[in-house]
């Protein structure tokens, strides 16, 4: 691989996660999933976070159970995403005219992630996650409203979901059945910023995702159970099928969908549960909405009681007008 | 006025319009006032009131966020192995004990800012000039300083002796690998002064830094780790030097008499004034045995208006700082 010239690159000898031996006396545990099929994790989201970008949010799901071991390899991890919205904002001279907004994605992984170390330029799974996150928000932002200009949407996934239990078989950690959480992420987390950034939306878009997953190991003849909100490290016997979607609630629209692996005869009922979680998701995005527009609400008519004890002629001196 | 009826009423902006036309005026006539005011309601030498998490990313062995004001940065620290048997050309061994972390580049900082942390840096493109700079800056600066024990990064092998060695040595001790701390930053949200909370979120990281008990297994030939938080140590740091940034605002230009001109020095400058402003001052200040900072590093960029007696205000200022810091850094 050739060197980054512009960043601080490895040693040149080359350096390799550290290895760790089995601990002694102890037997690790592999998470389980306590909460009902149809039940969501609890999660965390808040607008306004950088107030240097027009939008802003951060979304998270804590850790469930955390289990004490006393081991330094982390035991679970959280979903921690971030977004900031730039925009609308003029294209560039050269660029050619456009009657709708432009929108861009970015959506790109902290090297510190993901449990194997991850570089700083966007891979191909960062940028089809991109994609996907672009034709979920293309859906609902009123385009035709903001001609010749562009809007960027900048995801940065601070910890991402795992892919499957890290101490378990090499076989259930593939699938990239974590990216599906990621995605559903982005997409609440996006629509949020976006509405932060005051940008015209038909609806808020609500990101969910559902999987079949097996109830037990190795029974072939499972049919699997349809969970929403799957935390791939809980479920022993494997994903089998997950999907994701990106759902307008109040217009019953689905604008994204991706679904993966073989569902087999229960395709239509994991969507319908994927939009479910989509909509329990929405519960609490419109909750973090009204927040920041009740704060800014607030904010407003707080500026206008300063504005006036100024008239009387209060703190004066601290002003400064500009004549001419 | 279009009909020339009406009397011209003063034009008078609103204070918002006033910044953004001419923000360089507007922060003079701020700061000609008496009792000086900066635009975001601080004084001269006013500083933000930093935050510190530590220990907030499961798969660092040492992470912090600072936030001062509008700027937030996240660090992450990882530690890696680099085999000796990998190194392409090892330092001799009578190399100076405080050289070898920047011989074999044991430190990886990182910064990023094109994070959408600010209208200016946008990803997709590499990564700018301030960038990269700045990265290279914590680069230098952790060397320079040399906060970090070359031995804390060593992992040590006792080889079993053979037979041309003298029965009566012990057994002689090999360096079988080094450990590479991977320091990468992330800009969160920007409003001024990178470095200074780069570098708080750097220390901070490093300061809650763990790395496992490592030891070479000559059977499997290879490092192996312990996986138990109660055997791995703490990378101890030597010392806690503290950035400090101010920028200078001043009337002066080319064609004026150095004299005419004011200047200001301000504290912390957050991003409207970075704007401004064409000159700064850094001071990177570290305890020497005692409480009285000395100073790590001094930087002075762009302008004309800093002598020598604005400088040493500006180093008494860092070292008071300096004194502010260690409880919050040591506090978290």
């Amino acid at each position: 691989m050739q060197a980054d010239r512009r960043r601080l690159n490895a040693p040149p000898g080359g350096t390799a996660p550290p290895v760790f031996a089995t601990a002694p006396k102890t037997k690790l545990q592999r998470p389980t999933r306590t909460r009902e099929p149809d039940q969501h994790r609890k999660l965390f989201l808040r607008t306004g976070i950088v107030p240097s970008a027009s939008g802003s949010a951060y979304y998270e799901i804590p850790p469930q159970q955390q289990q004490q071991t006393g081991l330094l390899v982390p035991q679970s991890s959280s979903l921690k995403i971030t977004c900031t919205v730039h925009g609308p904002r003029p294209l560039p001279r050269n660029a050619a005219f456009s009657p709708n907004l432009l929108l861009s994605t970015h959506v790109k992984f902290a090297p510190f992630a993901t449990r194997n170390r991850r570089g700083y330029v966007q891979n191909a799974s960062e940028r089809d996650l991109g994609a996907h996150l672009e034709t979920a928000l293309r859906g609902v932002v009123i385009g035709e409203r903001f001609p010749k200009s562009g809007c960027e949407v900048v995801v940065t996934v601070l910890e991402g979901e795992e892919d499957g239990w890290w101490a378990g078989n090499a076989e259930g950690r593939g699938g990239g059945w974590g990216m599906m959480g990621v995605l559903a992420g982005c997409i609440t987390v996006a629509s949020a910023a976006l509405v932060d950034a005051g940008i015209d939306c038909v609806d808020l878009v609500s990101g969910g995702v559902a999987a079949v997953v097996q109830a037990g190991t190795d029974q072939r003849g499972d049919d699997g159970v349809v969970a929403i909100d799957p935390a791939p490290s809980e479920h022993d016997g494997g994903i089998r099928a997950a999907c994701v979607v990106g759902y307008l609630q109040s217009r019953d629209e689905v604008t994204e969908m991706w679904m993966k692996g073989d569902a087999g005869m229960r395709a239509e009922q994991l969507i319908d549960e994927a939009v479910k979680a989509a909509s329990l998701t929405r519960a609490v995005l419109a909750e973090a909405v009204k927040e920041a527009v009740e704060m800014k609400l607030e904010k407003v008519e707080g500026n206008a009681v300063a504005a006036a004890s100024v008239k009387e002629g209060k703190g004066k001196s601290k002003d400064v007008v500009m004549t001419g | 006025m279009a009909n020339g009826t009406a009397k011209p009423t003063g034009l008078a902006f609103s204070r918002e319009t006033f910044a953004k036309l001419t923000p360089a005026p507007f922060l003079q006539a701020l700061l000609q006032q008496p009792d000086p005011i900066r635009p975001n309601g601080r004084s001269l030498d006013d500083f933000r009131t930093p935050t510190i998490n530590t220990g907030s990313l499961s798969h660092s062995n040492g992470s912090a966020v600072v936030r001062f004001g509008d700027t937030a940065v996240v660090c992450g620290v990882r530690a890696e192995i680099l085999l000796a048997s990998n190194i392409p050309h090892p330092p001799s061994e009578d190399i100076y004990d405080n050289d070898v972390v920047e011989r074999l580049g044991l430190l990886v900082p990182n910064l990023e800012l094109s994070t959408g942390c600010s209208p200016d840096h946008l990803p997709g493109n590499p990564p700018s000039t301030l960038a990269q700079a700045l990265s290279y800056r914590i680069l230098s600066l952790l060397h320079t300083s040399n906060l970090i024990d070359p031995e804390d990064l060593r992992i040590h092998h006792g080889a079993p002796p053979t037979e041309d060695d003298l029965p009566d040595e012990g057994p002689k001790i090999v360096t079988k690998a080094y450990w590479t701390l991977y320091i990468d930053i992330l800009c969160i949200a920007l409003d001024g002064n990178p470095f200074d909370a780069a570098w708080a979120a750097v220390m901070s990281a490093l300061q809650s830094t763990h790395l496992p008990k490592a030891w070479w297994d000559p059977d499997r030939e290879m490092i192996l780790c312990s996986p138990l938080a109660a055997e791995a140590s703490k990378l101890r740091l030597r010392d806690l030097p503290v950035a400090s940034t101010f920028a200078v605002f001043s009337t002066g230009s080319p064609l004026k008499q150095r004299r005419e001109a004011e200047s200001w020095v301000l504290a912390d400058p957050d991003e409207f004034e970075e704007g401004v402003c064409t000159e700064t001052v850094t001071a990177v200040v570290m305890s020497d045995g005692g409480d009285v900072g000395r100073i790590v590093r001094l930087e002075k960029s762009g302008g004309g208006a800093i002598g020598k007696a604005a400088m040493r205000r500006c180093v008494q200022m860092s070292q008071q700082r300096w004194r502010e810091w260690q409880g919050v850094l040591n506090g978290g």
